[in-house]
C-alpha cells in the first residue's frame, strides 16, 4: 500500500520539517509497516563542495576503518558520526568536500564494494534518514524531531516487489544531477520500457525497484531542462501502471498520479503551507484546513520555492 | 431526544465502531469528536441512530451501513458509503474515490467535490455530488441513479449497465455503453423533490437544463440487443 508525504514552507525558511514529517508519516503508519523514510531538504548549511555520506555498516572489526580509509583517498572526512540501528548494523554520517559532483557516484560505487556495506546515500542540500522499522521508532533513532529545513518528503512502506532493507527504503536518489529523491506509492507495469531507454544512456540502476526508476526518469528529464512540472507530465504520459509519487528537489516538491488514479493523493495548503499526502489525516498534522483537494487521475501538482 | 459523545482522539476505528454498537441501542443520537480522518468509522452499523462525525473521516466511512443515518461535518476519504444497504450519509465537505461504491440503497450525499469511480458498481439507491465528480464516474453501475450539480470528469457512465446519471454541468466525455438523453417531466419532478431536501436550492430553470446518461445497451458485453432480458 505504502503511505507518501510531502511539505513545504512558502517563506524559504528553516522550519520544524524533521517533527512535521514525523507526524504525517506516523498518522500513514497504517499503510504501511515495513520501512520508512525521509528527505530533509535545506537544513544541512553545507559549503557549496561538501556532502554528507550516509552508509550503512554491518557491525564487524576492519569494515568501518576500510570506509574510512577509501573516502580519505578523494577527501578529509570533515566531521562523522555513527548511528546504531538494528539487526548488527550501524550508520555512519560523514561530511566530505568534492571537486565537483561528478565524483560523488563513483565515491559511492567504490564505497560500496567492499563487503557489508551500502551508501544509502550522498547528499548536498538535504539529508536522507531511512531505515527499517516504524516511523516513531526510526525518528528516536535518527532524532528527526529536531531536524530544521524548508521542505521534506517521506514514506512509509509496505513492500510489494523487492527486499525489504534499509537500501530499498524509500527514499531513493539519483545521481543523475545533485539531490533528487522519490517516494512512490504503487507499480510501474511498464518498468522495463521506462528502465531501457535510460540505461542506454548510461545511467547506472543499483537495484529492480521501480521506485529507483521513477527517480532515474525524474533526474534525467530535469537534466534535459524540462521543469518539474513538465517531467511529472511527461512521466504520466509515459509510465503505466497504478501509481502516486511525490519528487523532491532542492527547491520543492511535486506529485503525480497515473492516469486511472489508482492510488491515493491529495493536497491542502494555506498561506503558509503545501503540503500533499496519501491521505487527508496525513495533512492535518500540519494544517488545519477544512479544504483538501483530490489530485485527480494523470494529474500532477508543484510548489516550488 | 437521547444524545452521547465519543471522543474518538485516542480511540482506534474498531473501539470506536464497538463503542457505537452499543450506545446506538440507547441513544438517538451519537457525536464522534476528534476523528482526525479515521478510517472505517461507523462502519457497518445497523441501527437506525443519527450519527455525526464532527470531522472529517478516512476511507471506508459508514461502509455497509443499514438504517443509521451518518452526517461528517468535514471530508470523507475513499470509499465512503461502501456498500451501504438502507439509510442515509451526509458529507459536508468533499469525497475521495469512489464514494457509494457498490450500494444497494439509500442517499449519500456530498456537498462539494468528489473524486474519481464515484458510485462504481452501485446496484441502487441515490448518490448527489454538489460539486465536481471525477473520472469514470457511475463506471459498472447496474442501478440508482447519481445527481451530479457541477461538472463530471471523462468516461462518465463507464460500460453502465442499468440506472442513471444526472449532470447539470458540463459532461467532459462519456465512457464505453454510455449516451446522453434528455430528462423528462418524472425526472424533473424526483429531482425538484429530492434537491431541496438537501439544501440545495435551484432556480427552476435549471431543472430543465440536467442531462441525463443511461446506458446504450443492457448487454453491452455478452450478446446482441436482441437479446437482451
Amino acid at each position: 500500500m505504502c503511505g507518501i508525504a510531502g511539505v513545504v514552507y512558502k517563506d524559504r525558511k528553516l522550519h520544524p520539517v524533521g517533527s512535521d514529517m514525523t507526524k504525517m508519516l506516523d498518522a500513514l503508519q497504517h499503510r504501511g509497516p515495513d520501512s520508512a523514510g525521509f528527505s530533509i531538504y535545506g537544513g544541512l548549511g553545507l559549503e557549496d563542495n561538501e556532502y554528507l555520506l550516509n552508509i550503512e555498516i554491518k557491525e564487524k572489526p576492519g569494515i568501518l576503518e576500510s570506509v574510512k580509509e577509501l573516502v580519505k583517498v578523494v577527501s578529509p572526512i570533515k566531521s562523522e558520526e555513527i548511528i546504531p540501528s538494528v539487526e548488527n548494523y550501524i550508520i555512519y554520517r560523514c561530511k566530505i568536500s568534492l571537486k565537483s559532483f561528478s565524483q560523488l557516484k563513483p565515491l559511492i560505487m567504490n564505497i560500496d564494494r567492499i563487503e557489508g556495506v551500502i551508501v544509502l546515500n550522498g547528499s548536498h542540500s538535504f539529508e536522507m534518514i531511512k531505515d527499517v522499522g516504524y516511523v516513531l521508532d526510526i525518528a528516536k533513532r535518527y532524532d528527526t524531531w529536531s531536524k530544521m529545513g524548508t521542505h521534506a518528503i517521506g514514506h512509509t512502506r509496505f513492500s510489494t516487489e523487492s527486499i525489504v532493507d534499509r537500501y530499498h527504503a524509500h527514499p531513493f536518489q539519483s545521481y543523475i544531477i545533485p539531490d533528487i529523491t522519490v517516494v512512490h506509492n504503487g507499480q510501474i507495469t511498464n518498468y522495463w520500457n521506462i528502465r531501457d531507454p535510460l540505461e542506454r544512456k548510461g545511467h547506472i540502476f543499483e537495484t529492480n525497484n521501480d521506485t529507483e526508476c521513477i527517480v532515474h526518469y525524474v533526474a534525467d528529464k530535469l537534466s534535459m531542462g524540462y521543469s518539474l512540472e513538465e517531467t511529472l507530465e511527461q512521466s504520466v504520459k509515459d509510465m503505466d501502471g497504478p501509481y502516486s509519487y511525490v519528487v523532491g528537489t532542492p527547491n520543492g516538491v511535486g506529485i503525480a498520479k497515473d492516469q486511472l488514479g489508482l492510488r491515493p493523493g491529495v493536497m491542502a495548503e494555506n498561506d503558509d503551507v503545501f503540503a500533499i499526502a496519501s491521505e487527508e489525516v496525513s495533512l492535518r498534522e500540519v494544517m488545519d484546513t477544512t479544504y483538501v483537494e483530490q489530485i485527480s487521475p494523470g494529474e500532477v501538482r508543484v510548489y516550488e520555492i | 431526544m437521547r444524545e452521547i459523545e465519543i471522543d474518538a482522539e485516542s480511540k482506534t476505528p474498531r473501539e470506536i465502531n464497538r463503542d457505537l454498537k452499543t450506545l446506538a441501542e440507547e441513544y438517538d443520537r451519537i457525536i464522534i469528536k476528534n476523528p482526525n480522518a479515521k478510517h472505517y468509522l461507523s462502519a457497518g452499523l445497523t441501527t437506525p441512530v443519527e450519527v455525526i462525525i464532527d470531522g472529517s473521516a478516512g476511507y471506508f466511512a459508514g461502509t455497509m451501513i443499514d438504517q443509521a443515518s451518518i452526517k461528517i461535518k468535514g471530508n470523507a476519504g475513499w470509499f465512503a458509503g461502501d456498500n451501504m444497504t438502507q439509510g442515509e450519509l451526509i458529507i459536508e465537505g468533499s469525497a475521495g474515490d469512489g464514494v457509494g461504491q457498490g450500494i444497494y440503497g439509500g442517499n449519500v450525499v456530498v456537498k462539494r467535490d468528489a473524486g474519481s469511480r464515484t458510485g462504481e458498481i452501485m446496484k441502487n439507491g441515490t448518490i448527489i455530488i454538489g460539486g465536481n465528480s471525477g473520472f469514470m464516474s457511475g463506471i459498472f453501475m447496474m442501478g440508482g441513479r447519481i445527481i451530479v450539480l457541477g461538472d463530471i470528469a471523462e468516461d462518465a457512465g463507464e460500460s453502465i449497465i442499468r440506472g442513471a446519471i444526472y449532470v447539470l454541468g458540463e459532461i467532459k466525455s462519456l465512457g464505453k455503453n454510455a449516451k446522453v438523453v434528455e430528462i423528462n417531466e418524472k425526472d424533473k419532478k424526483d429531482l425538484k423533490e429530492l434537491l431541496p431536501a438537501y439544501s440545495f436550492d435551484l432556480e427552476d430553470s435549471k431543472y430543465n437544463k440536467f442531462k441525463k446518461i443511461v446506458p446504450r445497451s443492457k448487454r453491452p458485453f455478452y450478446g446482441p440487443e436482441s437479446e437482451e432480458g
